[in-house]
């Protein structure tokens, strides 16, 4: 790879400040995990690379108020592990522990994972279900941004280029509710997804109605795709095969695929119905429990 | 029969050196002064090469030599045929051919300096697909082909890019097909698999003062690859020195010479020792895959169910070059066993090698015969159903017999392939209710020759006592060294401890080096002799220093002892003190083995899977694997080879693949070509029908190329039974089943 | 202004409980580094990608790829490589179960799966076949066909290492 600069700053404000400065010539680094692979290949060219390594203070897990803290850099492992978060969110660890591997969860980030936006990941996936929120500082202040209007394309998002991801909040389920990720893997057991869905429904307990939902579809788009149309015929109904064919169209109208070693685009495409329907199930069982 | 030390479970020689890391691989070899060198590879699968302008990469601090064909001697290079550019001279045949060459002092500058290369192309019509290649019109790759040295005459065509034909041949097809009542043909095709080791290709050259060329390779042939480098850089044989380095996995990939000559010529110019390590990516696009292959079958059956004619027509893609093929014939010569594991009176196999602007293509573990197998092994479950006869009693209808004459003109004998059959069936679940709807059964069968070539070996008493073994096979990690170590001492006898084993490339002249299941009987054989003669010869050394007759020493207890007197009785290491300095103490020998033995070894498998309709994905429940087999030597390393073996050919059957469209390979890297891992293996039972009967020593066989060879036809033949789809290529992908069953939907069939 | 000397480093590191001062190239790789650095050769280069796991080293006691972590990561943390599994030249449990059970052939993916494995069984001593497998699921093996390495690991297992 090229060389560069590598800066590693104490703490937060100085990261902050250096990003301001830098700009675009500079690329954050935390796990590392996908950037070097970048660095490696020469995609990318930075003319110096801020660590995020040496800070201590936005790396913890926590809850308040019923609400989930992912620190952004806590580490894949860490969420996968927590039992915070198996309490909390358990399809959130059953996600991340499906990533990749043990090697890579122990680098890769909360924070990085969603910066890098590479639509073929997990956890964004699910997060998106679970109506995750995203903190972003910068020297001037900070802000939160839903999940769902964070990626914009292809390993793009709308941080700006003296922003950072901080960390990522998902609020408590409602009771009644139920979430699953699927994740499809057809050739081996260790692979990007040829497509990953998942799924959350809350039942209306005394009718069984689905009184909310939210259905995301993951390696079928430029971004992980909420299939609203596909949530609102969900919604005020109960799951019959005829709802779910329905439900499983309206997701796959959604999905732009690109074809792939993982399968070509009309196959991700099929394949997308097929986990909709399996995901859906899922999470309506684990509501009903 | 009970054996000491043969038949036990030992751990490898090699054992500590490997899980403490201290086994020394190619790229672990670090000189004083070591540079790098990487290399500038064609974006282009055919173009003439216009120009080259290497001043800006020159010029680069750290850099200290840039080098193109034209600051090379012109020489072409191969295992057989040299017909590849050490760099590409005029023009370049395929995506990846290397045209210039860096070296740098560390692999960043190396590679900083490859950008400023400038190569100006001009391109020319291609052809990506060998039977387009073998038409009238297309363009012609290699016009010289018949000039480069050791093409292989015999096997010339008319065929266009056509650089070998060979054709085997049993009684008269003719009349085979004359005595047909039915005749059935399928066409089948397979892809490109990469070995998958996980060491990458790597190979480090130091020119000494003296102008010798100190070579270290992950090379399996070493002995060869002295050969080979010597006329690749326009030396004398003895100016090489090859060095021995442990290799990481070859399954037929490590014969070549790959990026040595490239080190040899930076290290002269630099005055250097340089090294070059193929990244993964190189490997993927450059590395020298199995043989796509189109089978074309044609079989002749009586109404009663007898095969009795068998027409197979093999069309092998070579890719860009031919010298990665190590046999005369530059073919695949697995094409022989097309005919399966049955006796058919007249066959007719012909095999076409032909050139294409695709990656050069090679060895890989049983090369041509999974692909073979997976067409006769499908083709015969097709005949079978359309006769309405069981497939498996289809296949026992036509077994082979002892005396039979394969195509590769063996006659067998001891052929256990009924036996071996039954077994596999016996220990599956063929016949009983299936637990779910879509699960599947089915089997396949295949054979393996016993590798022949040349072996040499050194075995000498040392003077502490012990005997070593000097082999210039080098270590690739099958157990081989501790075979040798385990032949000898069982034959002395001795404790295993009191046998070393070492490589010494670098001693010897010639060598078959590793590789087509044969080193257990090539080698073993002969070393067992001259552990037999060693020992002799060591008794007639302590009976002279003992001042009696020869025949009045044995070899007891580990003495030499005068017999009826225990006290006249000297230890090894006092032999060895004795006859210090004599000739006596060390023998010397080589032997060509010129034939495959007549004995095979024959394998069968069963697989139950399941699909799931949905999604077309399979899951393997079980697979049986059936081995006749002699005397296991080593049953650590004997197992290791069925396991490993199979889990690659689960690999070719389903999941790997070399995807190249227009010369150009996708899968660059392996997130994208997959390697089966931990989670992917299927609950396996390995049946061994054993009898003691083998041409290696104390009765042992072959096992290292066998059960690769039938699973991507067991696989084929059980989802037709699962869920009635045939497929006729390869791999069997989720996607491509459920595309099948979608088209027998949609059919209404 | 972006020189030679601002592109390097000076990183401090313990490994195999020796402490090292260095100075790195910012753009160098943890495994070059530990390889050509210090000479510490057991740990290898497969794919360079992070998948076939033959890089694998220990930071601060968990598994990583040093094939996609840059050297200057290692600053002020504890790397165990496959030299550092054995003691005192006394080879670990894993170590021996592994030559034991038939764990490798040709030797490549070994320090990567050694130092794997020792992770394992300081995490969780009596690992069942399915914990194994998820654990081990990101080392390769050509060789192998992995059944023997969970034998070796299985082998290993049930009593505290030999450390």
């Amino acid at each position: 790879m090229h060389n560069f600069e590598y800066r590693e700053p104490d703490t937060l404000e100085e990261v902050l400040a250096l990003l301001g400065e830098l700009g675009e010539e500079a690329k954050i680094v935390a796990g590392g995990t996908a950037l070097v692979i970048m660095l490696n290949q020469r995609l990318l060219v930075p003319s110096h690379l801020i660590s995020l390594r040496k800070l201590r203070d936005i790396d913890q897990i926590e809850s308040s108020d019923g609400t989930l803290q992912l620190g952004a850099l806590a580490t894949l492992r860490a969420v996968e592990t927590s039992p915070l978060v198996k309490e909390q969110s358990p399809v959130l660890a059953e996600t991340y522990a499906q990533v990749a591997t043990l090697r890579i969860r122990n680098m890769a980030t909360v924070g990085g994972s969603l910066a890098h936006a590479d639509p073929n990941q997990d956890p964004p996936v699910t997060l998106m279900a679970l109506d995750a929120r995203v903190g972003l500082a910068s020297a001037n202040g900070s802000r939160e941004v839903a999940l769902d209007e964070f990626f914009i394309d292809y390993y793009e998002t709308v941080v700006r280029p003296d922003e950072l991801v901080t960390r990522v909040m998902v609020p408590r389920a409602a009771p009644h509710t139920g979430s699953a990720y699927l994740k499809f893997l057809p050739r081996t057991s260790e692979d990007y997804a040829t497509v990953g869905v998942a799924a959350r429904v809350s039942l209306e307990p005394d009718s069984g109605v689905c009184q909310d939902c939210r259905l995301v579809l993951g390696g079928v788009g430029a971004t992980p795709l909420r299939a609203r149309d596909a949530e609102d015929l969900l919604k005020g109904q109960k799951s019959t095969p005829e709802l779910l064919e329905a439900v499983a169209a309206a997701a796959r109208q959604l999905t732009d695929p690109v074809g792939d070693s993982r399968g070509s685009a009309q196959y991700k495409r099929a394949m997308t119905g097929v986990f909709v329907g399996r995901a859906i199930d899922q999470a309506w069982e684990r509501a009903l429990a | 029969m009970t054996y000491t030390v043969v038949g036990k479970p030992l751990g490898q020689v090699e054992g500590p050196a490997k899980v403490t890391g201290a086994a020394t691989f190619t790229a672990d070899v670090i000189l004083p002064e070591m540079i790098w060198g990487k290399v500038l590879r064609s974006p282009l699968p055919h173009a003439r090469i216009v120009s080259i302008d290497t001043k800006a990469a020159e010029q680069m601090p750290g850099v200290l030599a840039v080098l193109t064909a034209r600051d090379l001697p012109d020489t072409l290079t191969g295992r057989v045929v040299y017909d590849t550019p050490v760099l590409a001279r005029d023009q370049v045949r395929f995506i990846g051919e290397k045209v210039a060459v860096v070296a740098a002092e560390d692999p960043d500058v190396a590679e900083d300096a490859l950008a400023l290369i400038e190569v100006e192309y001009q391109e020319l019509p291609a052809v990506f697909d060998a039977e387009e290649a073998m038409k009238p019109d297309a363009p012609l790759l290699h016009p010289d082909y018949r000039s480069y040295p050791h093409a292989p005459e015999k096997f010339f065509s008319e065929l266009p890019n056509v650089h070998s034909h060979v054709t085997w041949q049993v009684g008269d097809i003719e009349e085979g097909f004359a005595q047909a009542q039915q005749v059935f043909e399928y066409t089948f095709t397979t892809h490109s698999q990469h070995q998958g080791f996980i060491e990458p290709h790597a190979s480090v050259v130091s020119v000494d003062s003296e102008g010798r060329a100190h070579l270290w390779i992950s090379n399996k042939m070493p002995v060869r690859a002295q050969k080979l480098l010597a006329d690749a850089v326009e030396l004398p044989q003895e100016q090489v020195v090859v060095h021995p380095v442990c290799i990481g996995g070859d399954f037929g990939g490590k014969g070549s010479l790959m990026d040595a000559p490239l080190c040899y010529h930076l290290s002269k110019r630099t005055g250097r020792p340089v090294k070059m390590v193929m990244t993964y990516t190189e490997e993927l696009m450059a590395g020298n895959p199995r043989h796509p292959a189109t089978i074309s079958l044609r079989t002749g059956v009586t109404d009663q169910g007898k095969v009795v004619a068998f027409q197979a027509r093999v069309v092998f893609d070579s890719g860009a070059y031919a010298g990665f093929k190590p046999v005369p014939i530059v073919n695949i010569p697995g094409a022989n066993s097309a005919a399966g594991v049955y006796g058919t009176p007249h066959v007719k196999i012909d095999a076409y090698s032909v050139y294409t602007n695709c990656v050069p293509s090679g060895h890989v573990r049983a090369p041509g015969d999974p692909q073979v197998t997976f067409a006769v092994e499908s083709s015969m479950e097709l005949i079978a159903e359309a006769m309405g006869i069981d497939p498996l009693e289809f296949r026992k209808r036509n077994l082979v017999q002892d005396g039979d004459l394969l195509p590769d003109g063996h006659r067998l004998e001891h052929v256990r392939i009924r036996q071996t059959l039954e077994a596999a069936i016996e220990s599956s679940n063929w016949g009983k209710p299936k637990a779910h709807p879509h699960v599947g059964r089915g089997v396949a069968a295949s054979y393996r020759h016993i590798g022949a070539g040349e072996a040499n070996a050194e075995i000498r008493l040392e003077s502490d006592g012990t005997v070593k073994v000097i082999t210039p096979v080098p270590d690739t990690g099958t157990g081989a060294h501790t075979v040798l170590q385990q032949v000898v001492a069982e034959t002395w006898p001795l404790p295993v401890e009191q046998v070393q084993v070492e490589a010494r490339p670098e001693l010897f002249e010639t060598d078959s080096g590793a590789g087509a299941s044969r080193v257990t009987y090539v080698v073993g054989q002969l070393v067992k002799e001259m552990t037999e003669e060693l020992r002799a010869s060591v008794c007639r050394v302590a009976a002279t220093a003992l001042e009696c007759q020869a025949e009045e020493v044995v070899f007891e207890d580990g003495h030499c002892t005068v017999k009826g007197s225990s006290d006249r009785t000297l230890t090894l290491a006092q032999v060895a003190e004795a006859g210090s300095g004599k000739p006596e103490l060390s023998i010397r020998k080589t032997q060509v083995n010129r034939d495959n033995p007549q004995v095979t070894t024959f394998t069968a498998q069963v697989v139950e899977l399941e699909v799931d309709p949905e999604t077309g994905q399979i899951k393997i429940l079980e697979v049986v694997t059936s081995h006749d087999v002699g005397t296991i030597i080593n049953p650590i390393g004997h197992r290791g080879q069925i396991d490993g073996g199979l889990v690659q050919g689960i690999g070719f059957g389903m999941i790997e693949e070399v995807v190249m469209e227009e010369g150009q390979v996708s899968t660059l890297h392996l997130g994208d070509y997959k390697l089966p891992n931990i989670k992917d293996i299927p609950p396996l039972k390995t049946v061994l029908v054993q009898e003691e009967i083998g041409p290696a020593p104390f009765q042992s066989k072959a096992i290292g190329e066998s059960s690769i060879t039938p699973i991507a036809a067991a696989i084929a033949n059980a989802v037709y039974d699962a869920v009635g789809v045939r497929f006729y290529n390869l791999p069997i992908t989720a996607e491509k089943v459920y595309r099948a069953l979608r088209e027998r939907d949609s059919n209404g069939e | 202004m972006a020189s030679e000397k601002t592109m390097t480093r000076t990183i401090r590191l313990r490994v195999n409980g020796k402490e090292h001062s260095l100075d790195v190239p910012s753009r160098r790789l943890l495994v070059d580094c530990l390889r050509y650095d210090l000479g510490l050769t057991g740990t290898k280069e497969g794919c360079s990608v992070g998948v076939c796991g033959a890089c694998t080293v220990l930071m601060d006691g968990q598994p990583i790829s040093s094939c996609l972590a840059l050297a200057v990561f290692a600053d002020g943390k504890e790397i165990v490589t496959v030299e550092g599994i054995a003691r005192e030249g006394k080879l670990d449990r894993v170590q021996q179960s592994f030559i034991d059970h038939g764990g490798f052939q040709c030797g490549s993916c070994t320090p990567g799966m050694v130092v794997t494995a020792r992770a394992l069984l300081d995490a969780n001593p009596n690992p069942s076949q399915d914990e194994i497998k998820e654990w081990m699921l990101g080392n390769l093996c050509r060789c192998t066909g992995y059944y023997q390495i969970i034998e070796s690991i299985q082998g290993a297992a049930g009593e505290a290492s030999d450390a």
